[in-house]
């Protein structure tokens, strides 16, 4: 009732009944966040596999099971948010061919199908080795994973290598796919003035890069220090000045996409700008632009022009990674809540404050968030991040 | 034990080809019977709907047994509000020509609650020429009546001012 009293004395102007109240939630806010982050951790993956960016190789495979560990709970918050998950399946069993949202069910089940793929694949040699050395009930996980073929020998891992560019070389545009995807979902609306954009799939798509490679790199120092083991500040300062080139032109994008609907005084230009300037101005100018974009991007411009001591290295890219984070958050919450504060009356604006304790509140975000590191630190147990060798390197 | 160094793939591309066979007859199998019949959707759901039971009966099959406040209500300014936005669904109170039940009567602040569903200024989409908007307690200090008051204290409820008026026109004011 509180809640509601709030939105309703937070009104101004002229605001349709059926525009007062936010549909898409915190949970859709999410679902972008981390489909994106899946995105973005396969693609720093790609670039050791298929690019052949030899520095990146300490991360090439963890990078993948970060994104099988985020993939596995992409759906979570659409789930919850959607309710009866146990209708999910209807979208296999009467698929629409024409719905932009039902694409989602093939998108995800292919890509997902193709990084299980390359991670058995890559980590096949690994598994078997493991499988030598272990008993009972990891034996006989590790016998199906490698379809039961202990053989290693250098023609069936030539196969392999083959198999595995083929699969990194099509996860690329899949996974440009998936996470362009959502864009377009939201650029794909036109009554909707903010996001009505067919930039909308590249910004997305440039932000899920920034959000994955931070977020690679925050778990790659935090899992390393935790362990004690060596950090490659090579690999880190390569991804560091990958995260510099896509967050530049992300930023850019964001940006431009403003800029331009200002300079031009689009349509509804005056709904966005009194949206920025007005509910937004929080989240949007101080959260979105000048603390996590404007801040890190002289960051990222002091340690990728520089040369820094190792030390700081560690602490700067772990501030970096974490400022970027909330960046892309900050920004799919901006697209997502902003463009549902604007009544389609185009003179007035509805607000949005999440509550702790709902079915799409902020606890049910945490721990949808918190699913996948679990599920990471289950896949850890089976797939080792780092080979024995790599840890003395 | 040798196996040969492509067994895995092989045996990979069965397990695949495998679930493309369960996957095609599980759509055969829990594909609904009629879906598709008109469209891309449940034929059976169009029945389904209409059959539900209907809860909501419009005023005519209300006014048949409450004559004295239908008279009200019908000459006075809320002539267009339907009997069941306020009292509730003909569903809950009576089946098959039977009463089942009581639809809770709304008293003191309830009242006040519910009136200021439609009369509350605060809602600014409301159009102000069709209805009547007031903020509470102001509109209550303006009249110079106690604060506390609810809304049917001055107004009866089927005919907003029709007792308002009345005195009015006996004090000769209108």
């Amino acid at each position: 009732m509180s809640a509601a009293h709030d939105t309703v004395a937070s009104l101004a102007n002229y605001v349709f009944p059926n525009d007062l109240h936010v549909h898409w939630s915190l949970m859709i806010v999410l679902y972008p966040y981390i489909t994106g982050i899946v995105a973005g951790a396969f693609i720093v993956s790609s670039l050791y596999h298929v690019f052949g960016v030899k520095q990146l190789k300490p991360i090439a495979r963890f990078s993948l099971l970060f994104a099988l560990a985020f993939l596995a709970c992409a759906t979570f918050p659409l789930l919850n948010h959607l309710g009866h998950p146990e209708r999910n399946m209807n979208m296999m069993l009467t698929p629409s061919p024409t719905s932009a949202m039902a694409g989602f069910g093939y998108i995800y089940s292919l890509y997902g199908m193709l990084l299980i793929l390359e991670i058995l694949f890559i980590y096949r040699p690994t598994m078997v080795a493991l499988k030598a050395k272990s008993s009972g009930f990891m034996r006989g996980l590790y016998t199906i994973l490698t379809f039961g073929s202990d053989n290693v020998g250098p023609k069936s891992l030539a196969l392999d290598h083959k198999i595995i560019s083929f699969l990194a070389a099509i996860g690329i545009p899949m996974a440009c796919v998936l996470h362009g995807y959502v864009g377009f979902i939201f650029g794909g609306i036109k009554a909707n003035p903010l996001w009505s954009t067919p930039l909308m799939p590249v910004i997305f798509l440039l932000s899920a890069c920034v959000s994955g490679i931070s977020g690679i790199i925050l778990a790659y120092i935090i899992i390393k220090t935790f362990k004690k083991e060596p950090i490659d500040f090579e690999c880190v300062q390569t991804c560091l000045n990958y995260l510099a080139g896509f967050f530049i032109i992300d930023f850019v994008f964001e940006m431009l996409e403003i800029f331009s609907h200002g300079y031009l005084r689009t349509e509804h230009w005056h709904m966005v700008d009194g949206l920025l300037w007005g509910n937004l101005y929080n989240t949007f100018w101080v959260g979105q632009v000048y603390m996590f974009s404007v801040i890190p991007m002289f960051l990222l411009g002091w340690v990728c022009l520089t040369r820094v001591h190792d030390q700081v290295l560690k602490v700067v890219a772990s501030v970096i990674s974490v400022l970027l984070l909330l960046q892309v958050i900050f920004m799919r919450w901006n697209v997502v809540i902003g463009g549902q504060l604007m009544s389609k009356s185009g003179r007035g604006y509805t607000d949005f404050i999440p509550q702790w304790f709902e079915k799409e509140g902020i606890l049910v975000a945490l721990i949808i968030m918190i699913c996948p590191l679990i599920i990471l630190y289950i896949l850890s147990k089976i797939f080792p991040f780092w080979l024995e060798g790599e840890k003395t390197a | 034990m040798h196996t040969p160094h492509n067994a895995h793939v092989k045996r990979l591309l069965a397990a695949l080809i495998i679930l493309f066979v369960i996957g095609f007859f599980a759509k055969q199998a829990f594909q609904p019977k009629s879906f598709g019949k008109y469209g891309h959707y449940r034929a059976d759901a169009i029945m389904e709907e209409a059959n539900r039971p209907m809860r909501l009966m419009t005023n005519p099959s209300c006014v048949k047994c409450h004559p004295y406040e239908a008279g009200h209500q019908m000459t006075g300014l809320h002539k267009t509000i339907s009997c069941e936005f306020c009292h509730g669904a003909y569903a809950d109170h009576i089946k098959d020509g039977k009463k089942i039940g009581t639809l809770p009567v709304k008293r003191n602040a309830e009242i006040t609650t519910l009136c200021l569903r439609c009369h509350n200024r605060a809602i600014e989409a409301r159009p102000k020429q069709v209805i009547k908007t007031v903020v509470m307690p102001d509109h209550l200090r303006a009249q110079k009546v106690d604060e506390k008051h609810s809304c049917n204290q001055c107004h009866y409820v089927h005919a907003p001012l029709k007792y308002i008026n009345h005195s009015k026109k006996i004090m000769g004011l209108i």
